[in-house]
């Protein structure tokens, strides 16, 4: 049974990355109802931009103090990235045909893993990501359950940021216009919603959590690499699809069952099937039957005619 | 289409008119200045491009200048009004135009490259200024130049023997082209050439010589057929037995064969497969158990034919299988469960190595060794000499890869004017209206995947033993990716289109070696770029041009016209007969 508790610990801790990842991708789907196939490089940014915060402004210093900076710098550019696509590359196909934006979202995600290959110093291999005091460090024990520290970052992280995504949706202006423009665009705009910055918000919102996501992830993997984003965008894009896409408290439900099915699986399918070599198969297929027999999501959010 | 900067652009009564104007005599020195610069030396440095050094013998660059001016006498001679029934079918000016931007921009990149390499542009000879002032001389004659007006190639109607001969010249160049163009180990050299090929290509692209040949392949499609098949075909026997460029060739052609199958998934069903490259991991895999490597761990060994089937059928079993969702999911999420579907095939093969599975695939090392292959007594890894020249391993997967293509092209194109080809255009446009009118829309949805992907088995097959190893990661996202762009780049939907997609892709890596780095950056804006600013790909058929220009009502009515056109009027050569 401590067995099955230790799995669930892990399992929702890594759902809580999936969960604050795959929030991106709803909440674009949400409003412009594309597939925003690039948000995991997206969270792959956020990841490099703390790092690069940390090494430009304090190489060398472990305290506490530094990890809300470095959340800043993360937060800070994988927004612009997130923009700056939205408006260079999304924007002028709006009205194009829905196969379109999707090609342009494969050519963006091998363009921003390629431009970190390439001229972030040292990122061919993977990196070693900062060491905070704290968060970082030896594990704590809970009764039987080992708990790491980045694992409460983690999820403490998804707390915070699914209140303030709700406080924002919910009771600002700008929230309340993306309820709108995801309702009804035209409608929306007649009654004085400006609907191209509503989509800059979604976009640069999604792109606020996912370099969140990215720091939390660099905590608990010690490294980061320049292609992460590929395999946590898909496991997130299956979280949202779980989830209902669209629905943004959804995504968060989808990502945290998606994790702990992993970590599930991981431990209780028998044979020479489980273990970690096929979790990703079983994510994956877990991905297709959500997708075949339920393509609303646990949730039910909004009917999607193309799904 | 005749925006003309000049007032009074000329009319039809002009053009019998032979009085040529200062400019064009000014553009005729230009172009004659040109020519007769590619007779001197351009720069003293032998090692330099070639070798650009050496008087009244031209270099294979200042060979391309020779070509520029050559067309640009031609043009200026339709100009003069010496042959209107050419003149009305191309318009000079435009044409002129950019064959003197070509001439400029290559001349000027010569010399830049002779500044900074030679180093010095004191290592520069007459021949390089003269070439200069030529092409000046042009940019600055051809600069006002007022368009004709032009006759829809549509209506005018040569000889037929004329037609063909263009189409057999046609191909002729694009044979040694292509050999001149794979012979350049330079990567400036190459950089150059593709910069007077496409300059060549734009002007005669502006000149109209494209859509009046879009007619005439249209008219004559079964010779465009055959002579494509011929130049490809005696393609190794200009190699002279090296087997460098017939490698690369050999890839391109597997590439291009994998491209077509997803062309009918994705370009004629219009169902967005990210998984395609399982399919032809599926074929190499099986091609590779099959075989008599020493990691192949199933104990049958069949003959290849044999082998080819089984690995066919059981790619196309993935496809039905990775197809039957489509029952329920269609658009984006058919594409991402396409893609997990191709991420869980690199998985399997990755771990069934008899540790996490059935020992079949050797997990992450492969499966390495695979002999070449035998058909008959004819071994494909050795060299063959026919009429004196030899034709070395490659040039052998490469025939053998050319009977594939030819077969998948025949298949791809009998496919598209049939029922089922008019069933998946119509899915394409409106699944619902398609269902509402009879079509059988899950069957024939199934069938493109379940096609399309016995396709790619079978290339993969051939591709197992070309390779000599397969590994899990040959099978990446990424490949899909790059299956993906060929055919956007190239154009959905037409065979032309994606032949030419995969040939740039993959042909310019291997001769850019110095952007090899840079490659895959480049890659990913190429798609971007290509989405914003020409979303039907480089060779569209015109069908799905439309689609991506809906309001272009001109461009809607000569489809419809070259449609009826070809529709309605028999063959002359088949009325003659």
């Amino acid at each position: 049974m401590d067995l099955f508790f230790q799995q669930l610990l892990n399992g929702l801790t890594l759902g809580s990355l999936y969960a604050l990842i795959a929030v991106g991708y709803t909440v674009v789907y949400g409003i412009v109802q594309i597939i925003n196939f690039a948000h995991g490089e997206v969270f792959m940014i956020g990841a490099f931009g703390a790092m690069a915060t940390w090494t430009v402004l304090f190489q060398g210093n472990t305290s506490l103090w530094v990890l809300p900076l470095m959340i800043v710098g993360a937060v800070a550019s994988s927004v612009v990235v997130a923009v700056l696509m939205e408006r260079i590359a999304y924007r002028p196909l709006r009205h194009a045909p829905r196969l379109a934006p999707l090609i342009t979202a494969i050519g963006i995600s091998v363009f921003l893993q390629e431009a970190i290959r390439l001229f972030y110093p040292g990122a061919k291999s993977a990196l070693p990501f900062p060491r905070i005091d704290v968060v970082t460090g030896t594990a704590l024990t809970l009764g039987p359950l080992t708990v790491r520290r980045s694992a409460i970052f983690t999820i403490g992280s998804l707390i915070v940021c699914a209140a303030l995504l709700w406080f924002f949706i919910n009771r600002t202006k700008l929230g309340r216009g993306m309820l709108a423009v995801s309702q009804d665009k035209d409608t929306a705009r007649l009654m004085g919603i400006n609907v191209d910055r509503i989509i800059a918000v979604a976009f640069g919102l999604g792109a606020a959590l996912a370099g969140v996501a990215g720091v939390a992830q660099g905590l608990q993997n010690n490294n980061i690499d320049f292609f992460m984003g590929f395999l946590a965008g898909l496991k997130a894009f299956t979280a949202a699809v779980l989830g209902g896409i669209g629905n943004v408290m959804g995504a968060v439900l989808g990502g945290l069952v998606l994790g702990v099915v992993e970590a599930m699986a991981v431990q209780f399918i028998p044979g020479t099937f489980g273990g970690s070599p096929w979790k990703d198969v079983w994510a994956f297929a877990l991905l297709i039957i959500v997708l075949v027999f339920r393509p609303q999501g646990l949730l039910g959010a909004r009917v999607v005619d193309r799904a | 289409m005749t925006t003309s900067s000049s007032p009074a652009p000329r009319t039809k009564t002009a053009v019998g008119n032979p009085r040529p104007s200062p400019q064009w005599w000014l553009t005729l020195a230009g172009a004659v200045l040109l020519v007769a610069s590619a007779f001197l030396s351009w720069c003293y440095v032998p090692a330099l491009l070639g070798d650009l050094s050496i008087d009244a013998y031209p270099g294979g660059l200042q060979m391309l200048m020779v070509i520029v001016g050559v067309i640009a006498i031609f043009f200026l001679v339709l100009r003069s009004g010496r042959m209107p029934s050419m003149d009305t079918l191309l318009d000079s000016a435009r044409a002129l135009k950019a064959l003197s931007a070509t001439a400029a921009g290559f001349m000027v990149l010569v010399a830049l490259v002779i500044a900074l390499q030679a180093p010095g542009l004191a290592n520069a000879n007459p021949g390089l200024f003269v070439g200069i002032v030529g092409a000046a001389l042009m940019v600055a004659g051809s600069w006002q130049m007022a368009s004709d007006p032009l006759v829809d190639p549509i209506t005018v109607r040569l000889p037929s023997w004329v037609e063909i001969l263009v189409i057999v010249v046609m191909m002729t160049i694009v044979l040694f082209g292509a050999a001149f163009a794979l012979g350049q180990e330079d990567g400036t050299v190459f950089c150059l050439f593709l910069v007077f090929l496409g300059g060549v290509v734009t002007a005669l692209a502006r000149g109209g010589l494209f859509s009046w040949i879009s007619v005439i392949a249209a008219r004559h499609r079964q010779v465009l057929m055959m002579g494509a098949l011929a130049v490809a075909f005696l393609f190794p026997f200009t190699q002279n037995g090296s087997d460098a460029n017939m490698s690369i060739a050999t890839q391109v052609l597997i590439f291009a064969t994998t491209a077509l199958g997803l062309n009918i998934v994705v370009g004629l069903a219009g169902l967005l497969d990210l998984g395609y490259i399982a399919f032809l991991g599926a074929g190499a895999y099986v091609s590779a158990m099959m075989s008599h490597s020493a990691f192949a761990h199933i104990g049958w060994k069949p003959p290849f034919i044999v082998v080819v089937v089984i690995g066919a059928i059981v790619s196309s079993i993935l496809g039905l299988i990775i197809g039957s969702p489509t029952l329920r999911v269609s658009g984006d999420y058919l594409a991402i469960v396409t893609l997990a579907f191709g991420e869980i095939f690199r998985l399997t093969v990755n771990n069934l190595d008899g540790n996490n599975g059935p020992r079949l695939t050797n997990g992450p090392n492969g499966i390495p060794g695979i002999p070449d292959l035998e058909i008959g007594s004819f071994n494909f890894g050795d060299t063959h000499t026919i009429l004196g020249i030899p034709l070395g391993r490659f040039a052998n997967y490469y025939f053998l890869m050319l009977v594939v293509a030819a077969f998948i092209i025949m298949v791809f194109t009998r496919l598209n004017s049939s029922r089922i080809g008019r069933g998946w255009v119509a899915i394409r446009e409106d699944e619902k209206a398609a269902e509402a009118m009879g079509v059988n829309t899950f069957g024939l949805k199934l069938f493109a995947f379940a096609g399309g992907a016995f396709l790619a088995g079978m290339a993969g097959t051939i591709k197992a033993h070309q390779d000599v190893s397969v590994t899990p990661d040959q099978y990446i996202f990424l490949e899909s990716a790059f299956l993906l762009a060929a055919i956007v780049l190239g154009g959905m939907g037409s065979v032309a289109g994606v032949l030419v997609g995969a040939t740039v892709l993959k042909l310019l890596p291997e001769k850019l070696r110095f952007v090899a780095d840079y490659r895959l950056l480049i890659f990913g804006l190429l798609l971007v770029v290509m989405m914003r600013f020409r979303p039907e790909g480089l060779v569209p058929s015109q069908r799905r041009a439309l689609e991506f220009h809906a309001d272009d009502e001109d461009l809607a009515d000569r489809i419809e016209e070259v449609h009826l056109e070809i529709a309605a009027e028999p063959d002359p050569a088949e009325a003659k007969a």
